[in-house]
């Protein structure tokens, strides 16, 4: 027990530090910056201060275009996750379904961004629309994949044990794959929320009129001394991915505790 | 789910019992053509009802095969297999086989009363009903102050308890065991064979095929020896053990204990050197 306290108060003395020190490098360097004749200093690397400054001044316009990049990743994560469910129960069916569906899957997740985001835009003329299909198709990939993993985690000798209770595949899905599938699930879900966002995101960079991205790429059209709201931007972008990640630890904690990495009180 | 209390165990010799699993020229092939394995080859033997038969051999002897054959869990590929004068399928789906694998399969997202409550659960008893038996169950291999626990908060030999109270929770005629004990310690391994002989002489009519390597197991526990020998799996001689019950520790040290265990250990030992 005391090993454990000592131990967590030297973890937090490392967490502060390294805070302390990339403050510290940020300050040096914004100064070096500002130390030149370059009039635009600000707008290349401003101090921390003045970004959490701008936070303030702007904030029902930071709060209004972070709530709509939230919202559509959070409702495109959903759909994309339960789509990415579903797809994997039918995938792992029989074997031939999983190999004719696989490759258009990976197919799927090498087709570019930055030439899905314009075409989806043309189909859906819409970009609420827009933004959740990003969210979603990126959401998908990951949880399909893991969940396909999950559902064959089980070992024989259990599908052999649900056999002699002659439950079919309906019992043995809901009493043994979907459970046992939980960890990967969520392994697939830790990778997918910080990456919606980003989806999300993308659609206001590349024509969107709202949201986070909107507000870097309309503060850069305003000129150098606007450049301190796409940090501002950058930084509540940042803020949401973490908390979001965060989110989905906090679920898998109440959701599948059974882990081994998150047993207490085991031997 | 019957009224096991009204049946008696039958002490009668193993012999003059009548069947109630016949395997006639039993064969199992994995596999095909170049690549094919023969697992099993022309096995027959019989099991008592009511009695406690193990089948005993080597590793590669496919004794783990014969008994998923038994249970309905695998389909023959020669031979004849008949329980109680059905398919080994249509008594799986009658649900009658309780299986015990060497690992103890639980589920770790449930605790221990509800790993036991599974097989309730997926036949539909009705609740109450359920959680009685359950109790009784959990009471009867000793668990009582686990109920609440998650399996992995309990040490082998415990969780092979909540193994064997959740194959007998629904009331199967028949325990399928295969080499249950064989990943616990000697010492815990020793004490799980005589709690298993208490728990099956609380539930006469129950009908045990128990898969072993070890020879010594087997002659304690069992009425009838299947002893097997590897590559591909044969009969080679099958044994009845005409020592009375209720058995004991004690019975370790009886001679026609010794005599029998003897015996097999030459049976083994010659077709080694053959």
């Amino acid at each position: 027990m005391i090993d454990q306290g000592y131990n967590r108060t030297r973890e937090a003395m490392i967490t502060a530090a390294i805070v302390i020190g990339v403050f510290a490098i940020w300050y040096l360097a914004a100064g070096i910056v500002a130390a030149g004749d370059d009039p635009l200093a600000n707008a290349k690397l401003p101090y921390p201060h003045v970004i959490v400054e701008r936070f303030f001044d702007d904030f029902s316009s930071v709060m209004s275009a972070a709530w709509t990049s939230l919202s559509t990743a959070l409702l495109g994560f959903a759909l994309g996750t339960a789509v990415g469910v579903v797809l994997s129960v039918v995938m792992v069916q029989a074997a031939w379904i999983e190999s004719a569906l696989m490759p258009y899957l990976l197919a799927a997740q090498m087709v570019p961004m930055i030439a899905l985001v314009p075409i989806s835009q043309t189909i859906f003329k819409n970009d609420t629309a827009t933004r959740l299909f990003i969210s979603a198709f990126i959401t998908l990939f990951s949880v399909t994949v893991a969940v396909v993993r999950g559902l064959k985690a089980a070992p024989p000798p259990a599908r052999e044990l649900m056999k002699s209770y002659n439950a079919g595949r309906l019992r043995t899905l809901r009493y043994l794959d979907l459970p046992a599938a939980m960890p990967m699930l969520f392994s697939g879900l830790r990778v997918a929320a910080p990456l919606s966002l980003v989806g999300s995101v993308l659609v206001d960079l590349m024509g969107g009129s709202q949201g986070l991205g909107y507000l870097m790429l309309a503060a850069q059209t305003f000129g150098p001394a606007q450049a301190t709201l796409v940090w501002v931007a950058m930084f509540v972008l940042l803020a949401l991915g973490f908390l979001l990640a965060q989110a989905v630890v906090m679920a898998e904690k109440i959701l599948a505790p059974w882990q081994p990495a998150m047993r207490q009180g085991s031997n | 789910m019957r009224e096991a209390a009204t049946v008696q165990h039958d002490h009668s010799a193993v012999a003059t019992r009548p069947a109630t699993v016949v395997a006639t020229n039993v064969g199992k092939v994995f596999g095909s053509g170049a690549s094919a394995v023969r697992a099993l080859e022309d096995v027959s033997f019989d099991v008592p009802q009511g009695s406690f038969v193990s089948i005993l051999g080597p590793s590669g002897c496919g004794k783990s095969t014969l008994l998923r054959l038994i249970a309905g869990l695998q389909p023959l590929t020669s031979g004849e297999i008949a329980v109680n004068d059905h398919t080994p399928d249509e008594m799986r789906k009658a649900r009658e086989f309780g299986i015990v694998f060497q690992q103890p399969i639980l589920f770790d997202w449930r605790t221990v009363e509800q790993n036991v409550a599974l097989p309730l659960q997926l036949i539909g008893t009705p609740k109450e009903e359920r959680k009685r038996r359950v109790g009784e169950m959990i009471e009867l291999v000793g668990l009582g102050d686990f109920r609440k626990h998650r399996p992995w908060q309990l040490s082998g030999g415990m969780q092979q308890r909540v193994a064997i109270a959740r194959a007998l929770a629904f009331g199967p005629r028949f325990l399928m065991m295969d080499e249950p004990f064989g990943a616990l310690d000697m010492m815990t391994r020793e004490r799980m064979q005589t709690e298993l002989l208490r728990i099956w002489a609380s539930r006469p009519g129950t009908t045990i095929v128990f898969i072993t390597h070890s020879i010594s197991e087997a002659v304690l526990l069992s009425d009838r020896i299947v002893v097997m020998s590897a590559r591909p799996g044969r009969v080679m001689r099958v044994i009845d053990v005409e020592i009375e019950r209720p058995r004991t520790d004690e019975v370790r040290k009886d001679e026609r204990f010794l005599e029998i265990e003897a015996e097999i250990r030459d049976l083994i030992f010659s077709q080694e050197h053959a």
